[in-house]
């Protein structure tokens, strides 16, 4: 017992774990913590104590997180969201890196790692203290499998990201060599920082992995899980031989609750800790003022934008765009529909405070400068206001996700701020499917799109990696698989070429800063803010949220002390 | 005979031009099942030839007449196929949730049933005007309540403001799924259904008896000096039945159906939600799935009506 109660104190010795139980508040005794997080493993003297450390180890015996819906079985191939079911797969897989809360990659699975001086052959170092939730240990092998299963097995997240390796030799069971075809800077972040690695001997079996079962749901996550019910719940118990850190719960139980309304009502009844559905800013100081209640904001990267059909005319002509977008004024949007909660658009897209963007660039509104644009172009001002440009009335319909009140008052703001230059919009809310049939059909942009002006917006990993900032404006499908627009700019296509072939982390950069002011300019869609993230939680049960800078608390960084 | 057997014809035909009909639809709306199937992945990123590998193993790129043909060999087969989000069977998902369907809606037709149709006989035979015309204001009322928002104020008040019972899920997290445990978890959401469902009833309930009060034999009876209890329930409800048989059978396709937004509200985990869930997706089998068990409720529903008729009211008994 004494050997478990002096492993409380290690856990508690972080700044996360500050929430100890009363029962073990006895022991003060300062222990040194051991530097890696392997200080799991108690003296061999004493074998019965190591049964017992793992319901001790770790500070609050049960934490409750409310989702808006199921994320299937939560393996890399069958979670649903983006957010938070890419968050909720950190808790039960690793990856070989992993990102800090300043996105920043670190190691995880990998101890450390060097590239080649030609950029080429990325050597990693494995730990060799890490087994997977069934017990068998993690090596080298595993790694090499799962890059190679991803590749095989398209339909998963980080396929792009593998694409781009030639050969991945396991050097020694804790090390591996993966040379790529090109120098590629983006190769830590994705894949490394974010692809999951699966076990060997439970994946090698997989043959349908987008329907595979709870029970190939095995990593070497902080977490395992326990139990599933379908479109209900989850329990995740802590994963006691987790050497990456501590568990900071013995149980996370995850909830389905699909209202957000009903996910604070049980936030305010102590039914669940923490929701993860953002708080709308005009309900924040009602959380805050609960004394068991707190909000943890934070800049969030995901963007709400005006998307133009830039094969449609008028919107095929740049200036148009550019009229469109000095007509605009993001900082009314920031002001009335999220209260001040959202930060100015970058008109290049990347968030200033993301890791790319260079920060060049900066939206202008002038609704005179955008008059005199429109008059210069002949769109003349009908009778009813409305101004004519070739022959036609500049009437278009806006459409917007139905579901999203967000969205929806911002399409008012915007339908009334392209009124004063004379050009009218009629918005036209739709539901998200019907929505994304007409401005992303079947998802794929080979499709081609059918709509005028939409409103829009990319989840923060658009904003992590350059692959994916680049796949925005590609005119060439294949790259371009986010260019939902039809933006065709051949300048904009070469710029974008180099930028993927960049060297180093400075060549990049600087092109990243050139294309930043070319989207400013042939405008395929106007940014205007990326919402600030609030999350409310229960303070009284865990206070140790860490906000993951541009994507909120929800995720690994919270969930396990070091 | 001649009468049941064309029934039962009218019966399959109707059932038939469903099934079309719950093939056809899910099809015409707009949008794509491709990021049910493809789960995890970043759908924008697949390839053309990999999204058509994988529209291709649930055979969505062929025709729509091969694919009506193969899903009417699996119904013929008693197959409804496999939900294209997991892979499961359709009939795996519809089984886990239409227990609880089942529990939730079943409850409260029955207590909105009976309370409703006692309500109405106590308040409309009462021959007092100012009771019967409180009755109908309220009853209407009731009706004009939206399920969201009797849902909402109902977790705030017995969830948030006095704690009494809890406010989501059919049971708790942990430890869940006792007897005591479902009740309290359900009596939320059965509560917003009955408050909302009241109305129903109790309008239909009442324009029946007010027709069946005005006709000679409940006055004859009254003038025999039957007592007045007698005379409600015993004279004037029986005749007034069938109008609220009916409608208690056409609500049982209700109860598969009609309860999304309690469910949604409470994440009570019934039909109801599935079907929305479906819908959201896309999931081309799991809708027809739903959506035919739905169909099937309703259809037998109505011949049930129709068949016990005559076991209600000896007027419609046909002389064979």
């Amino acid at each position: 017992m004494f050997v478990a109660a002096a492993l409380v104190a290690t856990s508690c010795a972080s700044d996360e774990a500050t929430d100890a139980p009363a029962d073990t508040g006895e022991t003060d005794t300062e222990e040194p913590s051991t530097a890696d997080g392997t200080a799991a493993t108690p003296p061999a003297s004493d074998p019965d104590a190591s049964a017992d450390a793992p319901e001790t180890g770790s500070s609050i015996e049960q934490l409750t997180i409310a989702i808006s819906g199921d994320e299937s079985t939560l393996n890399p191939y069958t979670y649903v969201t983006g957010y938070p079911g890419l968050n909720l797969l950190g808790l039960v897989f690793d990856g070989l890196l992993a990102l800090d809360a300043d996105n920043e990659p670190q190691p995880a699975l990998a101890s450390d790692w060097t590239v080649s001086d030609d950029n080429l052959v990325w050597s990693l170092n494995l730990r060799d203290d890490v087994v997977w939730h069934d017990g068998e240990a993690f090596d080298a092998d595993d790694v090499a499998f799962t890059f190679d299963y991803v590749a095989e097995n398209t339909q998963s997240n980080w396929t792009p990201g593998v694409a781009g390796v030639a050969s991945l030799e396991v050097t020694s069971p804790t090390s591996v060599d993966i040379t790529l075809t090109e120098p590629s800077v983006d190769f830590a972040v994705r894949p490394l920082a974010s692809m999951p690695i699966l076990p060997e001997h439970v994946w090698s079996g997989v043959t349908d992995p987008e329907n595979s079962g709870v029970d190939v749901s095995i990593g070497t996550g902080p977490y395992s899980i326990a139990s599933y019910d379908t479109g209900q719940s989850y329990a995740l118990d802590a994963n006691t031989d987790y050497a990456l850190g501590t568990p900071v719960a013995d149980t996370v139980l995850l909830a389905v609750i699909p209202e957000p309304s009903t996910a604070f009502a049980a936030l305010r009844t102590g039914e669940v800790d923490m929701v993860s559905s953002i708080v709308e800013p005009q309900l924040v100081a009602e959380f805050e003022s609960d004394a068991d209640l707190a909000v943890q904001t934070g800049p969030g990267f995901g963007s709400t934008q005006v998307n133009f059909n830039n094969e449609r005319a008028p919107f095929d002509d740049p200036e148009v765009r550019r009229a469109i977008g000095l007509a605009l004024d993001p900082q009314e949007l920031i002001d009335s529909v999220l209260l001040g909660t959202g930060t100015s658009p970058n008109p290049g897209f990347l968030h200033p405070d993301g890791p790319l963007s260079q920060g060049v660039v900066t939206h202008e509104f002038d609704v005179d400068a955008a008059n005199a644009l429109l008059d210069e172009l002949g769109a003349e001002l009908g009778d009813d206001g409305v101004r004519i440009l070739d022959g036609e009335p500049m009437s278009f319909d806006l459409l917007v996700y139905a579901d999203n009140p967000t969205r929806i008052r911002s399409a008012e703001i915007v339908s009334e701020q392209l009124d004063a230059v004379g050009i009218s919009t009629s918005i036209t809310s739709l539901e998200p499917a019907a929505l994304d049939a007409q401005v992303w059909p079947g998802f794929d942009v080979n499709e081609g799109r059918d709509y005028d002006i939409a409103m829009w917006g990319w989840s923060p990993s658009a904003q992590l990696d350059a692959s994916r900032y680049a796949a925005l404006f590609h005119s060439d499908p294949a790259i371009g698989t986010l260019n939902v627009t039809g933006l065709v700019d051949p300048d904009m296509d070469a710029l974008l070429d180099e930028m993927l072939a960049a060297q180093t982390p400075e060549e990049r950069d600087e092109l990243i800063g050139s294309i930043e002011e070319r989207v400013a300019e042939v405008r395929p869609f106007v940014v205007l803010f990326y919402q600030d993230g609030a999350y409310a939680y229960r303070a009284s049960t865990f206070d140790g949220w860490v906000f993951q800078n541009g994507q909120g608390p929800l995720g690994k960084l919270s969930l396990v002390s070091n | 005979m001649t009468t049941t057997l064309r029934r039962a014809g009218l019966t399959l035909g109707v059932l038939l031009m469903a099934v079309a009909l719950n093939f056809v639809i899910p099809r015409l709306m707009p949008g794509s099942p491709i990021r049910a199937i493809a789960g995890g992945g970043d759908v924008g990123e697949l390839t053309t030839a990999q999204r058509n590998a994988l529209l291709d193993r649930y055979g969505l790129n062929d025709s729509l007449w091969v694919q009506f043909r193969d899903y009417l060999t699996g119904l013929v087969r008693g197959d409804l196929g496999t939900s294209l989000g997991d892979g499961r069977p359709v009939s795996t998902h519809i089984g886990e949730r239409i227990g609880w369907t089942l529990l939730l809606v079943g409850t409260a037709l029955l207590v909105t049933t009976v309370v409703g149709v006692f309500l109405a006989t106590a308040f409309t035979t009462s021959r007092r005007r100012n009771v019967d015309t409180g009755g109908m204001t309220t009853s209407i009322a009731f009706d004009a309540l939206p399920p969201f928002w009797v849902g909402m104020m109902f977790i705030l008040l017995f969830g948030v403001t006095l704690g009494w019972l809890p406010t989501f899920g059919a049971t708790a997290l942990v430890g869940g799924g006792g007897v005591v445990d479902i009740a309290k978890h359900l009596v939320l959401p059965a509560s917003t259904l009955i408050l909302t469902g009241l109305g129903q009833t109790y309008l239909v309930t009442r324009s029946s008896l007010i027709a069946v009060m005005g006709s000679t034999h409940i006055a004859h009876a009254r003038v025999r000096g039957i007592p007045e209890r007698r005379l409600r329930y015993g004279h004037t409800l029986r005749a007034a039945a069938l109008p609220i048989h009916t409608l208690v059978l056409l609500e049982v396709g209700w109860l598969i159906s009609g309860a999304v937004v309690v469910e949604t509200v409470f994440a009570y985990p019934g039909l109801g939600r599935l079907v929305f869930e479906a819908v959201e997706a896309r999931d081309y089998p799991l809708l027809q799935g739903s959506f035919l068990l739905l169909t099937v409720t309703v259809i037998g529903a109505n011949l049930l009506a129709d068949l016990t008729y005559p076991l209600i009211d000896p007027r419609t008994r046909v002389s064979s």
